[in-house]
């Protein structure tokens, strides 16, 4: 892997929390790496674990999704939901042979700019370290 | 060694039932260790029924594959039940569609056969090649004997049968209505030597293997078919809209299409071997299905099909569920 290699992280963030707590960093002017995709879904737990496949075979190197803090979901329950789903879908990519530190999870509320900047700075540099997602893209179709 | 007679007189007395529709069994197949499934709906037709350690097909997946068509106007509609004759495994999936309410309770009415082990047709075939005349089987004092056409052989019961009998904790049905015999003896444990052996590897290493194996997939679908939990009346696979999965045959679609079936087994898998054993090109499909039956063991203490009280694993949580992976 080069020495440049920047990553291409796609992040599910939530509506009421995360996306939030994302702006807030930014109107704070906190600086943090700029290699996000953010998607805003209402709740982690809307996100499907295809959405996790479907952005690693479109060329996405890691994926992050974040939530509210569990028990401060918007909708009750949402990201508990979230959480038992992807404890095991982080560990069936990683028995296929996909680096576990391409998924990502955390936890940031609306009022923990700084806490988004820890996370997006620790999931960039260790997408660095793993480098480009080579196992399975989807062939591109230069037109 | 099961009495065949008795089986059949359990069938025809089942069969007379005034709440039984038909009876989903198992009849000697077109050739070899070939078995088919049989479907009895009326006293005459039980003298097919067998029950051998040929029997490896899981019936319970007929439930819901069946086709259901519509009532005519002014008919009512048959709520009788449907009689299927369940090994240890089949009745963890009936049981676990009924938690589901896939089916209902007053739709099935369950036979249990208590099995010693059901032998993998790919193993005794490659010991056995090219018979074409009906092979008959049975367990005879802890060994299995087959009557091949060139006389009797006797096996010991590990050498020949299924992987999933080895680690068979289930050989009794958790659910019966009525029982074929007595109980058997637990003889498997579930210690996933071979998921821990696979998990030791390197990222690398493994992304090497399943590779291999996701290549060769040729996406027939008949793991999906055959599975007794996929019953869904709109499958993301089917969809075009969104296309979830493409229908190109290549490694990124294969994986994506693997880890798709996997994961929606997770928490309902009940280790019955089946997509493994039609799988065209010997994809190890059940080691991805038990790494998820061990992660749920272990993350959730949660084993799906057993506990008719329980809640699907996915569509419940705990407050204190582990949270270690998150960032």
């Amino acid at each position: 892997m080069s020495e440049n290699f920047e990553p291409n992280v796609v992040a599910f963030l939530c509506n009421w929390c995360s996306y939030a707590g994302a702006d807030l960093a930014g109107t704070s002017r906190t600086e943090y790496p700029p290699n996000l995709n953010v998607i805003r879904v209402m709740c982690s737990g809307r996100v499907n674990p295809m959405f996790v496949v479907n952005a690693l075979q479109q060329g996405a190197d890691g994926i992050l999704i974040s939530g509210c803090h569990p028990g401060d979901c918007h909708y009750m329950e949402g990201n508990f939901f979230a959480r038992r789903r992807f404890a095991l879908m982080k560990e069936l990519l990683d028995f296929v042979g996909v680096d576990q530190r391409r998924f990502n999870m955390s936890w940031v509320s609306a009022s923990e700019g700084a806490k988004w900047k820890d996370v997006v700075g620790k999931v960039v540099h260790s997408l660095k370290e793993a480098g480009p997602f080579e196992e399975f893209p989807r062939n591109k179709i230069d037109w | 060694m099961i009495d065949l007679e008795k089986l059949r007189d359990l069938a025809r007395e089942t069969i007379s039932r005034d709440d039984v529709k038909y009876l989903i069994g198992w009849k000697p197949g077109t050739h070899g260790f070939r078995i088919s499934p049989h479907f009895v709906s009326n006293p005459e037709e039980t003298a097919e029924l067998i029950f051998s350690p040929l029997c490896s097909n899981n019936l319970a997946t007929y439930l819901t594959l069946t086709e259901k068509r519509p009532v005519p106007r002014g008919e009512q509609p048959d709520t009788r039940k449907v009689a299927l004759m369940v090994k240890g495994c089949d009745s963890r999936a009936v049981l676990q569609q009924l938690t589901e309410q896939g089916i209902t309770k007053d739709s099935v009415y369950v036979i249990g056969c208590p099995c010693e082990g059901v032998i993998d047709i790919k193993k005794v075939e490659g010991k056995y090649p090219g018979i074409l005349d009906q092979v008959e089987a049975r367990w005879e004092n802890g060994k299995i004997s087959l009557y091949l056409p060139s006389g009797k052989v006797e096996m010991a019961r590990d050498d020949i049968v299924a992987e999933k009998c080895l680690t068979c904790r289930y050989p009794n049905p958790v659910i019966a209505d009525v029982s074929l015999r007595e109980e058997v003896e637990v003889k498997g444990n579930n210690t996933f030597d071979d998921v821990k052996k696979m998990e030791a590897k390197s990222t690398q290493e493994k992304w090497a293997f399943w590779q291999g194996k996701f290549n060769s997939c040729i996406r027939c679908y008949a793991c999906r078919n055959v599975c007794p939990m996929c019953y869904c009346e709109e499958c993301i696979l089917d969809k075009t809209n969104p296309t979830w999965i493409q229908r190109s045959v290549n490694i990124s679609e294969n994986t994506s299409f693997q880890l798709a079936r996997a994961f929606h087994l997770a928490g309902r898998c009940v280790e019955c071997g089946e997509c493994e054993r039609v799988c065209p090109v010997n994809i190890p499909l059940s080691h991805l299905n038990r790494k998820l039956v061990k992660e749920v063991m272990d993350k959730f203490g949660f084993e799906p099909g057993v506990d008719p009280e329980a809640k699907p694993l996915l569509v419940g949580y705990r407050p204190n569920d582990k949270e270690d992976f998150i960032l």
